[in-house]
């Protein structure tokens, strides 16, 4: 199977039961992506395929056939951070770090290709991920900031 | 006070690797040759083990080696030896380890597992503390009184309680004769899981040269290492673990938890590394549960509200192993008097075998379960007086010269909870509780709570400084990372005692025991405290160590030099000065000579004085106390029950901000968490013991749209152990929300509740009930 993740196209082999995480995880050694859950409740596991976000522990393996994957390794260009690495990064958005992946997945698929999501938008795609540390306060905080400098940018 | 770092919101120094995905959690360590593990659980909960057979399983593909229990002589814990690494010939709860496949992959592991047969012999299972405590309950220890236990605890032979704890202060049960006025109810903070998102997982491999090395989701390496040198019988300095990144803890991943049974299963393939990882499934069934405490509490006060004597019995589901139990028992019923003086008291608490998982450390250890029925007492016994639950509180708050439950006297740098008190007071009744309108019932209530650390006297916190060349400065600690920014906490306590900018400190990334310094386990809200003082420890030597060589580089007495940072001055002659950069690695005289030792240094610190409790419960036990308020504003809404809250306040004496922006995430994570426990958590179990909500489905985490608006403040009454006056703050927040809700649902709709989770369910059966009464 062939696919482009992170910009770069790879061809893998991999088992028919697999998930697309087990792919990202291990056979790619991406280990940015999570497992957090058995059942597609946690939300850790997301990526980006084809400008969308998705759960990859419950996206079968073969799906991504031919399809453009981002997963959180691939957001930073060298040390310059993705606007919504930056903004979680710095408004006490992480603590332990491990949904952190699958959250700025799922704002990155969300505001990339929509900048100005409405609140609503925005909530609903938060409320798709658990967070055991913050109270969500600061995630919600981080994610109207890059918000923000991604209208701008897109202005 | 104001400090030059301290108090100020830098960032924390792993927040770019975790935005980035670079962080290495356990499930992302790889090592060469490693072999993958799946563990067999059993059908029943409680059930001899007649035969386990495993010659199907050995032929499947890719199969290395199948392990079962059989010839496990040791039994391992901390505080009771009674946990083995695999089920021998019984099995004790529906998660117990029973047998295990060792393959190249973690598929082969699995397909193989279920190819293992076992037969069992059914017997019966106890869910709760208090139908295992029947009298002709079947015991699930039949030798209990074999196990080495700590010198402190006792066991009951032929019966399932594992320890009695008892404390008695003044005349104890006695004292109920001098009260006026005596209420009594039963609570129940019923069984639940730290749930962290990142699941259990351990990495064990028995190598070559006969030394052990472990991966672990642990914060505490210290006492894996030794535990696993105990158990193998090899030196504890061969023994090697790591502690990676860690995906939150909230308690479950103190201790002993899944590491010797990973080693168990590993030292059949040495020369191998094994990795295990649970699955969510696992994590709530093979490592360690919640809380499981029933409360029976009696107070007597007088009639002008001065509360007299306290009685409280706490029942604590222990699981099948008693080992991780024991100490929340203990800390939750000394604590069961919230922050009040009773002048007498009679607490007790059992630790029970039940046929659950182990309970072990949730954040809070104790005190939110305890608490619950202390808050909601004191609205109960206030609207028995007539008296105002608030002015009820103070009048007994645990202030400056009373005398808590182990007998000792508080001072007034043990905080100011009068202050967080009218603070929280002044916020929650500052405008009108909106009315009750067609759709929902309005609510609101406030409850003081307080918490001392929990943990062993000897526990201490270790520190390595070593300066550079170039007068930066490395920190290696024991501490864990879970999640609360202690590496931040150390780099800005260590700034300022070192007096330079925490851009030139660097902490350490991962525990490794075979660098870093000691640590007994990163628990009980101390690692601030003892963590903090050991920075400055440290830091103190550094500073001695160079002001000894300045001393001989300058030619003069080291009492007549200053030291700012950057330089040692004579303090009657800056201009005569030598930069702290020329004395880091030794002075380098002009003909190549060099004296002086290189700036390092290592320090630890212990709560002062801290010891086991004497036979009546009394002793210095606590030692650094954190108290506060917390309230809550919440709505019921009539067609469902369902409580939304939306308001919660946090006021605690922290006695000083080290972080601002790191402890409002603190509180407020703690403050969600609580809330998740009153409004949805719960571990259920069916009759025979199987678990019906092992997964995120069914056991709700508190999401996002469910998060509340907080208000959080702090009071900062400086405290003389932790670093600049701080004190612990990391369990604090969880222990009001419980009460809170439900004594602000008594305000909504009149009903009282002695048990959580608060479903809409109860609440809709509780209108019912009201409406049929009217």
């Amino acid at each position: 199977m062939t696919f482009t993740i992170n910009g770069k196209e790879r061809t893998v082999d991999y088992e028919p039961e697999m998930m697309l995480i087990d792919v990202i995880r291990e056979v790619l050694n991406l280990t940015g992506t999570k497992h957090g859950c058995d059942n597609s409740t946690c939300g850790t596991c997301t990526v980006v395929m084809n400008g969308k976000a998705i759960k990859s522990c419950n996206t079968p393996a073969a799906k991504a056939a031919g399809a453009e994957i981002l997963t959180v390794e691939g957001l930073a260009n060298g040390t310059a951070l993705h606007p919504v690495q930056k903004a979680l990064s710095e408004s006490g958005a992480v603590q332990c770090g491990f949904c952190t992946p699958g959250i700025i997945m799922e704002l990155y698929g969300l505001l990339e290709s929509n900048p100005d999501a409405s609140e609503t938008e925005m909530t609903n795609a938060l409320n798709k991920h658990l967070c055991r540390c913050t109270g969500y306060e600061p995630i919600r905080n981080g994610a109207e900031i890059a918000q923000k400098v991604m209208q701008e940018k897109s202005k | 006070m104001n400090y030059k770092y301290v108090g100020q919101p830098y960032n924390r120094p792993d927040a770019i690797s975790k935005v980035t995905g670079k962080a290495v959690y356990l499930d992302d360590v790889r090592l060469p040759d490693m072999l993958h593990a799946a563990v067999l659980r059993p059908e029943f909960a409680h059930a001899r083990v007649l035969n386990v057979d495993t010659s199907e399983a050995e032929k499947c593909e890719g199969v290395v080696k199948v392990v079962t229990g059989k010839g496990c002589e040791f039994r391992y814990g901390d505080n009771i030896k009674d946990l083995q690494p695999m089920a021998v010939d019984k099995v004790r709860y529906i998660g117990e380890p029973v047998a295990a496949v060792i393959a190249d992959t973690l598929a082969h592991a699995r397909a193989a597992m279920e190819k293992i047969k076992v037969d069992y012999e059914p017997l019966p299972v106890y869910i709760d503390a208090v139908d295992a405590m029947a009298k002709d309950a079947v015991l699930i220890h039949k030798d209990l009184d074999k196990y080495w236990r700590l010198p402190t605890l006792k066991e009951t032979p032929g019966t399932n309680i594992a320890n009695t704890y008892h404390l008695k202060k003044g005349r104890g049960e006695e004292g109920f004769d001098e009260a006026e006025v005596i209420i009594e109810e039963e609570f129940n903070y019923p069984l639940g899981s730290c749930s962290a998102i990142e699941p259990h997982g351990t990495i064990v491999w028995f190598k070559e040269d006969k030394t052990i090395e472990c991966w672990s989701t642990t914060i505490c390496p210290f006492i894996i290492r030794e535990d696993l040198a105990h158990s193998y019988g090899v030196p504890v300095s061969d023994v090697r673990v790591h502690t990676p990144d860690l995906g939150g803890c909230f308690g479950y991943k103190s201790d002993v938890t899944t590491e010797q049974t990973i080693a168990w299963i590993a030292s059949f393939v040495p020369g191998y590394p094994v990795k295990w990882v649970g699955t969510r499934q696992e994590d709530y069934t093979s490592t360690l549960l919640a809380h499981g405490m029933r409360t029976k509490m009696k107070i007597g006060a007088k009639k002008d509200g001065t509360l007299v004597a306290m009685k409280t019995t706490i029942y604590h589901t222990g699981g099948a192993y008693a080992d991780t139990a024991v100490n929340v028992t203990i800390a939750s019923t000394h604590n069961s008097t919230g922050p009040y003086e009773f002048k007498h008291c009679d607490l007790t608490g059992y630790t029970v075998y039940t046929n659950t998982p182990a309970v072990g450390a949730y954040r809070g250890y104790g005190h939110q379960e305890s608490q619950i029925a202390t808050e909601r007492m004191m609205d109960l016994l206030a609207r028995k007086l007539g008296m105002d639950p608030i002015e009820l509180r103070k009048k007994n708050f645990l202030s400056e010269g009373k005398v808590n439950a182990v007998g000792e006297t508080m001072w007034k740098h043990n905080g100011n909870i009068q202050e967080c008190a009218d603070r929280v007071q002044k916020m929650l009744y500052s405008k009108p509780k909106p009315a009750e309108d067609d759709q929902y019932y309005y609510g609101r209530a406030m409850v003081t709570v307080m918490k001392s650390p929990k943990g062993a006297s000897f526990s201490t916190k270790g520190c390595y400084m070593k300066m550079n060349v170039d007068g930066s400065v490395n920190i290696n600690m024991g501490g864990a990372e879970v999640g609360q920014g202690l590496r931040t906490v150390v780099k800005q306590v260590a700034a300022e005692a070192l007096k330079i900018d925490p851009s030139r400190i660097r902490v350490y990334n991962e525990i490794d025991t075979q660098f870093s310094p000691y640590e007994w386990q990163t628990i009980g809200s101390m690692f601030t405290t003892q963590g903090g003082r050991a920075v400055i420890r440290a830091a103190n030597k550094l500073i001695a160590q160079l002001r000894k060589t300045a001393a001989q580089v300058l030619k003069t007495d080291e009492d007549y030099l200053e030291y700012d940072g950057d330089f040692f001055y004579l303090g009657n002659d800056p201009s005569v000065r030598v930069a702290v950069t020329e004395l880091a690695r030794g002075y380098i005289t002009s003909d190549g000579i060099t004296i002086g030792e290189i700036a390092q240094a290592v320090s630890d610190a212990r709560l002062p004085r801290y010891s086991n409790p004497d036979e009546n419960g009394q002793g210095s036990i606590g030692v650094s106390y954190t108290m506060g308020s917390q309230a809550v504003e919440l709505r019921i809404e009539k067609k469902t029950g369902k409580i939304i809250v939306d308001h919660y306040y946090s006021v605690f004496d922290v006695g000083q901000v080290i972080n601002p922006l790191q402890i409002r995430g603190s509180v407020l994570g703690g403050a969600m968490m609580s809330i998740g426990a009153a409004l949805y958590e719960e571990v259920v179990f069916d009759k025979d013991g199987k678990i019906t909500n092992p997964h995120f489905f069914k056991y709700h985490l508190p999401t996002y749209k469910e998060a509340p608006e907080q208000t959080i403040e702090f009071v900062e009454t400086p405290d003389p152990v932790g670093p600049f006056g701080a004190r612990g703050i990391g369990e604090h927040s969880v222990i009001g929300a419980a009460p809170a809700i439900l004594n602000a649902v008594y305000d909504a709709i009149g009903v009282d509740f002695f048990e959580i989770p608060l479903t809409p369910d109860k609440i809709k059966k509780a209108l019912e009930a009201r409406k049929e009464s009217k």
